[in-house]
């Protein structure tokens, strides 16, 4: 009787211990997966030997673009899967960010020029908003959508395009701007202010000229 | 017994198995592609001034080289002007602060559209008040850091000050 009291024991023991140790595996590996997500998902500059450019390289350059739905400045949910069979460029920018603004009128040329192909802009505000006070989330708005009167913008602008930090690879600096063909992968992606050639031959790409 | 104790055994062996090797790692931290601290408070790490008068205090900061930070008084309405604050209840009061003028700044990509900016070094006047004893300030400094080419977003950082009232 005693034995197998003691058998008894040893065995509940064997087992909360594997009960254990296979929840801190599962602990263990579902951090690696963050970690490994956190440093694949993000871009990098990486600098030419020849020329000494730094370029950006973006993880998700010939992947899909990772979908999302997004308020427009009038409320109305906006999504990348409403542009398919379109060029689209997502192009991450913020009312504080002065190069953002230098590149906008090339955006709004470029986007004029090439409407007609089927190619269009998504300015994704990342400014923060303070989404638990309605007074300041109100102002927020109006002002990200004065500063998108004061630059002519023509294609939808939507707001909250901070959320997308981790789908779309780190949004630490702005501007930013991921070039999707019409089948809805990433072609090319750029970070910081560029040229407005190095943009042109990039929508080219995503049309596919 | 000694069935009993074979199973334990192998138990504990498996077991040794099943734990990773890296438990406990810590976690990834975000980076920045920009790199580092873009602005550091200098000094003073500590200052004594007169218990319940108000005292003005140089705050050296520095801007990491190529970056450039937005002067207290930018010209455009939308871009973040730098600011020091000290919470309320860290025991001393910011009575007035005084900024330095910002240096005209252009990105070459647009020559004519100037900007007002901190950059290398720049020096806050505080005018602090605090009663008699020694004070542990975490004081901040909110800004916002660009290079000539993309900006990071606003950050503020800790501006730790031990503040002794006499």
């Amino acid at each position: 009787m005693k034995r197998n009291t003691l058998v008894l024991g040893a065995v509940l023991l064997i087992l909360s211990t594997f009960a254990w140790a296979g929840w801190a595996n599962y602990e263990y590996r579902k951090q690696a997966a963050d970690r490994l997500l956190a440093s694949v998902a993000k871009g990098e500059l990486v600098v030419d030997a020849s020329s000494g450019d730094a370029k950006f390289v973006s993880p998700l350059t010939g992947k899909p673009a990772p979908d999302f739905a997004l308020e427009d400045l009038t409320g109305k949910k906006v999504s990348l899967a409403d542009y398919k069979g379109k060029a689209v460029l997502i192009n991450f920018w913020a009312t504080w960010c002065a190069p953002c603004k230098i590149e906008t009128p090339w955006l709004v040329e470029l986007r004029n020029q090439y409407a007609a192909q089927g190619f269009e802009i998504l300015g994704l505000s990342a400014d923060d908003l303070d989404k638990d006070d309605a007074k300041k989330l109100a102002d927020e708005k109006k002002d990200i959508g004065r500063t998108a009167d004061q630059l002519h913008i023509p294609y939808p602008v939507l707001i909250d395009g901070g959320s997308l930090d981790k789908s779309y690879g780190g949004l630490d600096e702005l501007p930013m701007s991921f070039y999707v063909d019409r089948s809805g992968n990433v072609v090319a992606a750029q970070m910081g202010l560029t040229s407005k050639d190095e943009m042109e031959a990039n929508i080219k790409k995503s049309l596919g000229d | 017994m000694a069935r009993s104790k074979k199973w334990i055994c192998v138990a504990a062996a498996l077991t040794a198995l099943a734990i990773p090797a890296g438990w406990g790692q810590a976690g990834s931290t975000s980076h920045s592609i920009l790199g580092g601290a873009a602005v550091e408070f200098e000094y003073p790490e500590q200052v004594t001034i007169p218990a319940g008068k108000a005292t003005e205090v140089a705050l050296h900061f520095r801007v990491a080289q190529g970056l450039h930070i937005n002067s207290h008084t930018p010209r455009d309405q939308y871009l973040i002007p730098t600011a020091f604050s000290i919470p309320d209840g860290a025991g001393v009061q910011l009575a007035d602060a005084t900024y330095p003028q910002g240096k005209d700044f252009t990105l070459p990509a647009s020559p004519t559209d100037k900007l007002s900016v901190y950059t290398d070094e720049f020096v806050i006047q505080a005018k602090i008040v605090a009663p008699a004893g020694n004070h542990l300030v975490q004081a901040k400094l909110h800004f916002q850091a660009c290079n000539n080419a993309m900006c990071m977003p606003p950050k503020t950082i800790p501006v730790a000050i031990d503040v002794i009232g006499k």
